[in-house]
C-alpha cells in the first residue's frame, strides 16, 4: 500500500529537481528565474506537507473551539517558518526581475552567452 | 553561563537596523549613525573576545529563535565592526550617497545575526538579509557589468538557499527541531543526517565561497566597487564561515570532510591567483584559497578569519588607489604612505611574523599532521608567492594624506600581532621563514616566465554562469555521496 505522504513527498522532490535542472540547463535568463521559482514552490509545498502530517485543520483557534475534543490540527511551526521564506522568495524574485528587465535592453533575447562577454567598459542600459 | 542581559542584547541586535531606517528618513544623520553602529559592533566583539559572556538568548519558546553570544561568534563580530569602520573611514572625505550607508548598516545587522544564530531558520533569514544587502551594494554604480555580476550572485545565492531550506525541512520532519544541535542527535537516522547535512553544507559552503561552490566569488569581488569588495571579501564570506565552524564543532565527524574540501579550495584559489595579472582578481582568488584554510579547524578558524578579513579588506581598499594592472607595477612607483599599509596586509596573509596572520597560521599548522599538513605547506608557499608579488614595487616619497581606513587596518594587524608576541611560537620560526623564502623564489621564477612571454599555461575558464550553477550542483552531489557512505577517512 502506497503511503500518500511518501508519494506527495516524492512528487515534490521531483518538482524541485526539475527546477534545479531547468536552472542549470536553460540559456534564457528569464527561464532561469522561472526555474528558480519552481524550486522555491516545491520547497514551500514540502513545508506545507510536513505541517499537514498531524492534521489538516488550520491552526487558528477561535475561542469556543478550545474546549472541543482534540482536533487534527496542522502543525503551525513549519507554516510560520515557510511564511517568512515565501516573503523573502517573493522579494528576491522581484529584484531578479528588475535586473533582468534592465539587462533586456542590452540583449532582448536574454541569452546568457551575450552577457558573459560584458567587460568593465560596456555601456550601461538606461531607463529613458 | 552568566546571567543574560536580554534587553541589552536585543537592543544591540536591533540598533543597526533602527539606525538604517532613521538614516533613510534623515540622510544627514547617516554617517554618524553608521559610525556608531560599527563601533557598537566592534565593542561587543571585543567584550566577547575578552571573556565576557557567553550569553544565550531564547525567543518565542524552544522552537523559536536561539542566539548565542559566545566564543565562536566573538572574532567574527569583532571583524564585522572593524571592517565596516575601516570602510566608513576610508570614504570619509568623499561624499557618500545615503543609500550606501543605509545598506551598510543593514548588512552589519544581518551579519551580526548570522554569527549569533544557532537555529537554522534564524540563520536562513539572516543569510538572506546579508545576500540581498550585498546584491544591492554590488549594484552601486549600475553599470551593465555590475548588473550582470549582481544577477549572477543573486541567482546562485537564492538557488543554494532553496537547497538549504530543503535540508531544514528534512531535519524538522525527522527530529521536530530547527536547532543546529539537533543534527548531532544520535536518534536521527544516519541517512537522514547525511542528506540534511549535505544540503545545509552546500548552502553554507556556497555562501562562504569555498571550492567549486565558490566559483561565483572571484568575478563578483573583483568587479564590485572597491569599498564593496572590501566588505564582501572581508566579512560577507564570514556569514557562511561562522555557522560552518559551529557545525564542525558540534559534529566532529564532519571535520575530515571539511579538511578535504578546505585544502582543495586552498590549492584551487592559490593556483588561479598565481596566474592572475589583475590586482583585484588576484585578491579575490586568494580569498577562495583563504576561506578554505578557515574551515580546516574550528579551534583556530575564527582567529584565521579575523586575520584574513582585516588584511583583505585593507588590500581591497588600497586596490582602488594603486592601480589594478599588475604588469604596470614594475614601471610605476608607489608612494610610501600607500606602500606601508599594503605591505602590512600582504605580509600578514603571507604569514610573516609578528603580524596577526602569522599567529593564525601557527595555530593552523600546529593542529594538523600527516598528508594534510604537507598540502597546507604547499598552499602556504603558494600564498607567500602571491603576496610577494605585491610587495616588489619601486617606491616614491610620500605625498598627500595617508588612506585613513587602511592605516587603521594595518595598525590593527600589527598591534594585535605584537600583543600575542609574548606567547612562545609553537612551530619553528625557521620553518615560517623557509616558507616565505620559498614563496619569494617561486614568485621570481614565475616573474621570469612572465617576462619572456613563454607560452603561458592557459587555465580553464571556470566563471561562466553555467559553471557557477554547475559547481553548486556538483558540490551538493559530492557532499551527499561522501556523507551517505559515512564521511571521509584521512590516512594518519
Amino acid at each position: 500500500m502506497l503511503d500518500p505522504f511518501r508519494l506527495l513527498e516524492a512528487l515534490l522532490l521531483i518538482t524541485l529537481l526539475a527546477g534545479l535542472l531547468g536552472l542549470i540547463s536553460r540559456r534564457n535568463l528569464f527561464l532561469k528565474a522561472l526555474a528558480m521559482d519552481v524550486m522555491g514552490t516545491a520547497v514551500v509545498a514540502l513545508f506545507v506537507l510536513v505541517a499537514a502530517r498531524s492534521g489538516l485543520r488550520t491552526p487558528i483557534l477561535p475561542g469556543p473551539l478550545l474546549a472541543d475534543a482534540p482536533e487534527a490540527w496542522a502543525d503551525p511551526i513549519p507554516q510560520a517558518v515557510i511564511l517568512t521564506a515565501i516573503v523573502i522568495g517573493l522579494s528576491i524574485q522581484a529584484l531578479l526581475l528588475v535586473v533582468i528587465t534592465r539587462l533586456a535592453r542590452l540583449d532582448p533575447l536574454l541569452d546568457t552567452a551575450s552577457f558573459e562577454q560584458l567587460s568593465s567598459g560596456s555601456v550601461a542600459p538606461s531607463y529613458e | 553561563m552568566s546571567e543574560t542581559p536580554s534587553a541589552l542584547l536585543i537592543a544591540w541586535l536591533l540598533a543597526p537596523l533602527l539606525a538604517a531606517f532613521s538614516a533613510a528618513l534623515l540622510p544627514s544623520l547617516a554617517r554618524p549613525l553608521a559610525l556608531l553602529s560599527a563601533l557598537a559592533t566592534a565593542a561587543l566583539g571585543l567584550a566577547l573576545t575578552a571573556g565576557f559572556g557567553p550569553w544565550s538568548l531564547e525567543l518565542i519558546g524552544p522552537l523559536g529563535v536561539l542566539l548565542q553570544f559566545d566564543d565562536a561568534a566573538a572574532p567574527f563580530v569583532l571583524l564585522n565592526g572593524l571592517v565596516v569602520l575601516a570602510v566608513l573611514l576610508d570614504g570619509w572625505r568623499q561624499r557618500v550617497p545615503g543609500p550606501f550607508l543605509v545598506l551598510v548598516m543593514v548588512l552589519l545587522a544581518g551579519l551580526n545575526s548570522a554569527f549569533m544564530a544557532v537555529d537554522l531558520v534564524s540563520l536562513y533569514v539572516a543569510l538572506e538579509v546579508v545576500g540581498v544587502a550585498a546584491f544591492l551594494l554590488v549594484l552601486r554604480q549600475r553599470s551593465a557589468l555590475q548588473l550582470w555580476i549582481a544577477l549572477r550572485y543573486l541567482l546562485v545565492a537564492n538557488g543554494v538557499m532553496t537547497l538549504y531550506l530543503l535540508g531544514v525541512a528534512l531535519l524538522y520532519l525527522r527530529s521536530g527541531s530547527f536547532r543546529l544541535q539537533a543534527l548531532a542527535d544520535p536518534g536521527l537516522g544516519s541517512g537522514t543526517r547525511a542528506v540534511a547535512l549535505a544540503l545545509l553544507l552546500v548552502g553554507l559552503l556556497t555562501k562562504a565561497g569555498v571550492f567549486v561552490s565558490g566559483l561565483w566569488l572571484p568575478r563578483t569581488h573583483a568587479e564590485s566597487p572597491v569599498e564593496v569588495s572590501a566588505l564582501l571579501s572581508g566579512v560577507v564570506v564570514a556569514a557562511g564561515l561562522c555557522p560552518l565552524l559551529r557545525l564542525s564543532e558540534a559534529l566532529p565527524m564532519l571535520q575530515p570532510l571539511l579538511l578535504l574540501i578546505g585544502l582543495a579550495s586552498a590549492l584551487l584559489g592559490v593556483f588561479y591567483a598565481l596566474a592572475e595579472s589583475d590586482l583585484k582578481r588576484l585578491l579575490a582568488w586568494s580569498t577562495v584559497s583563504q576561506v578554505g584554510l578557515v574551515i580546516l579547524d574550528p579551534a583556530v578558524g575564527g582567529m584565521y578569519a579575523l586575520a584574513h578579513g582585516l588584511a583583505k579588506a585593507g588590500l581591497f581598499l588600497l586596490a582602488g588607489r594603486v592601480g589594478r594592472d599588475l604588469n604596470r607595477w614594475t614601471v610605476s612607483s608607489l608612494p610610501l604612505q600607500q606602500a606601508l599599509p599594503l605591505w602590512c596586509g600582504a605580509l600578514s596573509i603571507a604569514g610573516a611574523p609578528p603580524l596577526l596572520g602569522f599567529w593564525a597560521k601557527e595555530g593552523l599548522s600546529r593542529n594538523l599532521s600527516g598528508p594534510a599538513s604537507s598540502v597546507l605547506l604547499v598552499a602556504m608557499v603558494g600564498t607567500a608567492a602571491v603576496y610577494a608579488r605585491l610587495c616588489l614595487r619601486p617606491l616614491a616619497l610620500p605625498s598627500g594624506w595617508p588612506p585613513l581606513g587602511t592605516v587603521l587596518l594595518a595598525l590593527l594587524l600589527l598591534g594585535s600581532g605584537l600583543l600575542l608576541a609574548p606567547l612562545p611560537p609553537q612551530g619553528s620560526i625557521f620553518k615560517t621563514l623557509g616558507v616565505l623564502a620559498a614563496g619569494v623564489a617561486l614568485q621570481q621564477m614565475l616573474e621570469l616566465g612572465r617576462r619572456f612571454e613563454s607560452p603561458q599555461l592557459k587555465l580553464p575558464q571556470l566563471e561562466r554562469l553555467d559553471d557557477l550553477l554547475g559547481g553548486m550542483a556538483v558540490m551538493a552531489a559530492l557532499l551527499m555521496g561522501l556523507l551517505l557512505q559515512g564521511g571521509v577517512q584521512w590516512p594518519a
